[in-house]
């Protein structure tokens, strides 16, 4: 899985592309877990080019959620296709997660 | 779920007074034309007017209940759609054979069966798909029209009436004209009611010609405005020999409520993929409902209004409002007893012109059911066969004539005969279509893609959907995920997918402990900090993405079967 980093005032989008699965989620989860720790606190995750995501996905979402919470920030999602939201449907997410069409949604939604 | 743009006021939603009581009397008034299948039924046997007034007054009531039951969702019942109950000609040909061999209390107990049996199949019909494919449908609804408009023709025209005189034929032609010209050139409001207004059209003209019997139409301004129906009329009986017919129109009906529900759920939600079983199922148990009610209390078989859900499709109007309304309608005009006994007084004439403009639209939606779908051999077969043995039947009554008694109402109705031969015929050809392939996972060397190339490739060859081809794919991989995380004990996975038609099947094998499905999603806390929640929301998801999940474990080896409706 690839993740690029593009800042946006304080905000830090993360777009990924590949699968967040179980091999991928603990990369993603360390990279996340590192701009929080570094005072990037407010995250967009861009889900545009990501066609799965299984239950260590969710998990290392819920983690993220927490941590950037926790540090005065927020989560937001963005670019999230049909199939995958219908696993967050599954999974029943899609309440739990801030989502949003686009990442300029996303990103004027968390500098609100 | 996204809201069509077309869709002005949902199922959920409430319009104002006027668009409600507008719309609900245009429904009224496009349903109205089926009330000529229980006339041509009462007729078939000469019921006396008053009985026959009666019956309709009846029959209205039982409309406005069934309309009801359809959309308030009580209980397990209703699919909580705009979809207004009607008089079906599935049961015309039936009813007709019925009230030949037994007279009306035959017609009425078996109507009660049919009702009760669609009730009992409800549950179990999105499983009979197989069994009743899109194809037989539609070969179904074609032989409604065909048998149905012989049969009431048969019963107005046959040697044993009156010959119609020259001035019948011309009411019958100018009613039918009115209402093909409004149909084909109207535009709005005359184009929605063209039936209705062609019926009132008939009757004027069958009063000019002399045709509306002046002592009958004066005894309807003796009738009270309001009374409540009698009940002294109610009877019932039943023959084994009618079971068969009664069942295949019930199946029919049924298939009908399941396609009208589908199409109510697409108008609401233009994210729609696929049919959501349990509104169906809901709307279906109501329908059956409504027939059973409909023999109960003396009245021919019912079933979802397919031009009403047009309607809400072409006016955007799909409040459940409307249809509580149409409901109220229909229970009001039940206690009109000016208006029923000037029903039953429909001329001859009249009930021809209707008859065959009702039937028209039924014939060509089974045309274009049938050729629905791309048509391999196999289903060239089991079309062009069923509707030989239809015609067979029609053209050669002597068949019947020759038949043994128990044999009489199976080959004597040409929609019955129809189905059968269709039935058999496709449950035959079925044998050999169900395509399998296997793939062996090796533990240490567990590839995603691999695994999703696999089914997307075959699914791809097989012409199965993508939307059901991905769910699949995804229960795959979690599945292999979860199973090398927790419980693989070594040795290869066998992953086996299975198709046909109809069904899309897994079945995952490996040496090692179960996996659990848990009904209910671990908490969020449970997901963050623990493995044990991880692997149970796994499970949770597995169970939620397929439409059927069973586990087993035997001497060390836990097998999987996902189950994904086609």
């Amino acid at each position: 899985m690839e993740i690029t980093e593009i800042r946006s005032g304080a905000v830090t989008a993360v777009a990924l592309r590949g699968r967040v699965d179980s091999v991928t989620a603990g990369v993603l989860k360390d990279r996340l877990s590192q701009l929080i720790q570094s005072g990037l606190a407010q995250l967009v995750i861009d889900f545009r080019d990501v066609a799965y995501i299984s239950s260590a996905g969710f998990r290392t979402l819920l983690i993220i959620a927490k941590q950037s919470e926790a540090a005065d920030g927020g989560l937001a999602l963005c670019g999230i296709s049909s199939e995958v939201r219908r696993l967050f449907e599954i999974a029943a997410f899609t309440d739990l997660f801030l989502i949003v069409p686009s990442r300029e949604e996303a990103i004027a939604a968390l500098a609100r | 779920m996204k809201r069509p743009p077309s869709l002005v006021y949902a199922p959920e939603e409430v319009p104002p007074l006027h668009v409600t009581a507008f719309n609900a009397i245009q429904h009224v008034g496009l349903i109205a034309i089926n009330l000529v299948y229980p006339l041509l039924v009462f007729r078939l046997v000469d019921a006396p007017l008053p009985l026959v007034s009666t019956l309709l007054a009846v029959g209205m009531i039982v409309l406005g209940a069934g309309t009801l039951l359809q959309v308030l969702r009580l209980g397990p019942v209703g699919s909580g759609f705009l979809c207004p109950a009607t008089f079906s000609a599935a049961y015309l040909s039936p009813s007709l054979l019925a009230a030949k061999a037994g007279g009306l209390p035959l017609v009425f107990g078996m109507t009660l069966f049919a009702g009760l049996l669609e009730v009992a199949l409800a549950r179990a019909l999105p499983r009979l798909r197989a069994v009743f494919p899109v194809e037989l449908s539609g070969v179904v609804i074609f032989m409604i029209g065909v048998s149905g408009s012989a049969a009431g023709l048969r019963s107005l025209l046959s040697p044993d009436a009156s010959p119609m005189s020259p001035a019948e034929w011309w009411v019958a032609a100018f009613t039918l004209a009115v209402m093909v010209g409004l149909n084909v050139w109207g535009k709005g409001l005359l184009r929605m009611l063209c039936a209705l207004i062609g019926l009132a059209a008939g009757y004027a003209a069958a009063a000019f010609a002399g045709l509306l019997g002046a002592v009958q139409v004066g005894g309807v301004g003796d009738l009270p405005w309001v009374a409540l129906p009698g009940l002294g009329h109610l009877s019932w009986s039943y023959e084994w020999v009618m079971v068969v017919p009664f069942a295949i129109a019930c199946l029919a009906a049924a298939m009908k409520a399941l396609g009208t529900i589908t199409v109510c759920q697409r108008m609401v939600d233009a994210d729609w993929v696929r049919p959501d079983m349990r509104s169906a199922t809901r709307g279906v148990l109501a329908d059956g409902l409504s027939t059973a009610l409909s023999g109960l209390l003396n009245a021919v078989g019912t079933n979802t209004s397919t031009p009403s859900v047009g309607l809400a499709s072409a006016t955007g109007v799909a409040s459940r409002r409307v249809g509580v309304a149409v409901g109220l309608l229909f229970l009001a005009l039940g206690l009109l007893p000016k208006l029923t006994t000037l029903l039953a007084l429909m001329p001859r004439s009249v009930m021809v012109a209707a008859l065959l403009f009702s039937i028209c639209f039924i014939i060509v939606n089974g045309l274009q059911v049938m050729t629905s779908r791309l048509l391999d051999s196999r289903r060239t077969l089991v079309i062009g066969l069923a509707l030989v043995a239809g015609a067979a039947a029609e053209i050669f009554p002597v068949i019947a004539a020759h038949a043994g008694a128990s044999w009489r109402p199976i080959v004597g109705s040409s929609l019955v005969f129809a189905t059968l031969v269709g039935l058999v015929l496709n449950l035959l050809f079925r044998v050999g279509v169900k395509q399998t392939v296997t793939l062996g996972v090796e533990p240490g060397r567990v590839d995603a893609r691999r695994i999703d190339d696999f089914l997307r490739t075959h699914g791809g060859k097989w012409g199965a959907r993508p939307d059901v081809v991905g769910r699949a794919a995804f229960a795959a991989n979690q599945l292999v995920e979860a199973v090398a995380e927790n419980c693989w004990k070594g040795g290869p996975l066998t992953l086996q997918a299975s198709f046909d038609e109809f069904n899309l099947d897994l079945r995952l094998s490996y040496r090692g402990e179960p996996l659990e499905f848990p009904e209910r999603r671990p908490s969020e806390e449970e997901i963050r900090a623990t493995d044990e929640g991880v692997r149970r929301l796994a499970g949770f998801m597995l169970r939620q993405n397929a439409d059927r999940i069973r586990s087993e474990a035997l001497e060390g080896t836990a097998t999987v079967h996902f189950h994904f409706d086609h």
